[in-house]
């Protein structure tokens, strides 16, 4: 649970820099998410940490109406969406920007910036995604 | 044949079930009364139990249970990993694997849920999936996870939404003519249900099971002893656990093609295999939907259906004893019969092979019992009440 000590403290560190950093096997490419520290592939050890722009295609979704514990600080109702990011195809939890509630659209393409989600007095960083 | 098939039998079942809130005893109190009755039930002494076996987060560690039951030795007491509903009928094989090894012989299958005692279970459930990307994108709860899998479902690989309502029907046609069930008594309201309230898109409320308290249990013995007991045998004819390479707990990067899926590909390919059973050898199914989605989605799973005959075969008119063609949560499931941690569809596919479920299928041999579906591992047995 604790945000800089898992596997994927550089991606958090990350987004806290303003950059997404995502992480891909140094022996054979392959993108690694969940993050790892050992290629299950081809058993590297050797990590690299890559950006890539914040920008992707909406994998899937949804709107969230009920008021579930942790969401206090987002307005109901809200989207939540699976994000793929170009150029990886590595899938990220997100939220998109829903304005007019529109229902999203699988494979609609998205960009993103860095927000953060506020969870019982702690500010996670995010992904919040708009369309186009 | 696999030593699984036909060795092991539930010989007595007993289930206590409350409204969320009502239990009048605390937790192991429910959980004591239910496997006592599943011992008289089936006319064995509750101090012969040598084994406990349950799944999903149950708190109540069976050397705990010892003094009320009278137990004289445990000899056996395990658990199936993961936090949802997937492991209910792995529990199963878990108990027999006990039996057939000899490291007991005796062995009770039980889940217990009373809300004042141990919480509420969609946050136990959460507990083991949560983390910050989820919690950063406002993903809390089950019914957000499966949301999201179910549009994907829906839009991506064209399961028309209809069948949810059609799965939800069924539940309730059972649950309201089952005397143990929440429902029993009440006709479902179908405008009632349309605009009930959205949970998260595309669930409304009446897309999602609601928690009770109570308690069931399951005496487990070898097929020979469970002939010389009290009731007929129910036999396990097969049971699978698991999970394939592109599924589990991946935040949300499972393999594409097993995305929108409840996770039970390889438990069904293995379960079919090792009984030499198929689906149209299945007279009846007691099916986990922890939301109707995700139910859908099992079906397909276990080759009832595929993407694209899903609305002909899930109907209301089939889906309902005695006269669909696939009879499913006969004693109204999770979302009519109740829903505790989904052990009570196991509970009615005992009833229903012993010919006393509310709503018999008739000469019904075979029942499939689906675990908690979408889950990072499932699970799934057949039953039969011969061995053929
Ligand atoms: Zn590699």
């Amino acid at each position: 649970m604790n945000i800089n000590d898992g596997a994927d403290a550089p991606y958090w560190n990350g987004l806290a820099d303003g950059v997404l950093l995502l992480p891909r096997c140094g022996g054979c490419g392959e993108w690694l998410w969940p993050a790892l520290s050992r290629c299950g592939t081809c058993g590297s050890e050797e990590i690299q940490w890559t950006e890539r722009a914040m920008a992707g295609t909406i994998f899937s979704w949804t709107r969230t109406w009920h008021r579930f514990g942790f969401t206090e600080s987002l307005d109901l109702p809200f989207v939540s969406i699976v994000a793929t990011v170009d150029d990886c195809g590595i899938r990220l939890l997100g939220r998109l920007d829903d304005p007019d509630q529109i229902d999203p659209l699988i494979g609609e393409a998205i960009t993103g910036r860095i927000g953060a989600t506020r969870v019982e007095g702690r500010d996670i960083p995010t992904i919040i995604w708009s369309r186009g | 044949m696999h030593p699984l098939y036909g060795t092991t039998a539930v010989a007595g079942i007993g289930m206590r079930q409350y409204r969320r809130g009502a239990s009048p005893l605390p937790e192991q109190g429910v959980l004591a009364e239910a496997i006592r009755a599943a011992c008289a039930d089936a006319g064995f002494d509750p101090a012969e139990v040598d084994g406990f076996v349950s799944y999903g987060d149950d708190k109540n560690e069976p050397v705990r249970l010892m003094p009320a039951l009278g137990t004289r030795e445990l000899k056996w007491s395990s658990v199936v990993w993961g936090g949802g509903g997937g492991g209910v009928a792995g529990a199963f094989g878990l108990a027999a694997a006990a039996i057939l090894s000899g490291q007991a012989s005796a062995v009770v299958i039980f889940r217990a849920l009373v809300e004042g005692s141990s919480g509420r279970l969609s946050a136990a459930v959460m507990a083991h999936h949560l983390n910050d990307h989820m919690l950063a994108a406002g993903i809390v709860a089950p019914a957000q996870v499966c949301a999201i899998r179910a549009n994907r479902m829906y839009e991506h690989h064209g399961v028309p939404r209809s069948v949810a309502e059609e799965l939800v029907r069924a539940s309730y046609y059972h649950g309201s003519r089952n005397p143990e069930a929440v429902a029993y008594g009440t006709e479902l309201d179908l405008e009632e249900m349309r605009s009930s309230r959205w949970i998260a898109e595309p669930f409304r409320l009446f897309d999602c099971s609601r928690e009770n308290d109570g308690a069931a249990a399951f005496l487990m013995v070898s097929a020979a002893r469970a002939r010389d007991l009290k009731k007929p045998p129910v036999y396990l004819l097969g049971c699978a656990n698991g999970a394939e390479k592109g599924w589990g707990d991946l935040l949300e990067n499972d393999d594409e093609a097993l995305y929108p899926t409840a996770g039970f590909r390889p438990i069904a390919r293995r379960l079919y295999a090792e009984t030499d059973l198929s689906p149209a050898d299945i007279d009846v199914v007691q099916l986990y939907e922890n939301f109707s989605a995700q139910g859908v989605a099992s079906l397909i799973d276990h080759g009832f259906c595929t993407y694209e005959n899903v609305a002909e075969v899930v109907r209301f008119d089939n889906l309902i004893a005695p006269t669909g063609t696939l009879p499913v949560n006969t004693g109204g499931g999770n979302f009519a019969q109740g829903f505790i941690h989904g052990i009570g569809t196991a509970y009615e596919a005992v009833k229903q092979l012993r010919g006393e479920s509310a709503n018999p299928v008739p000469g019904a041999r075979t029942c499939l019992l689906a675990g908690g579906p979408g889950a990072p591992t499932v699970s799934s047995a057949i039953f039969g009440n011969e061995v053929p």
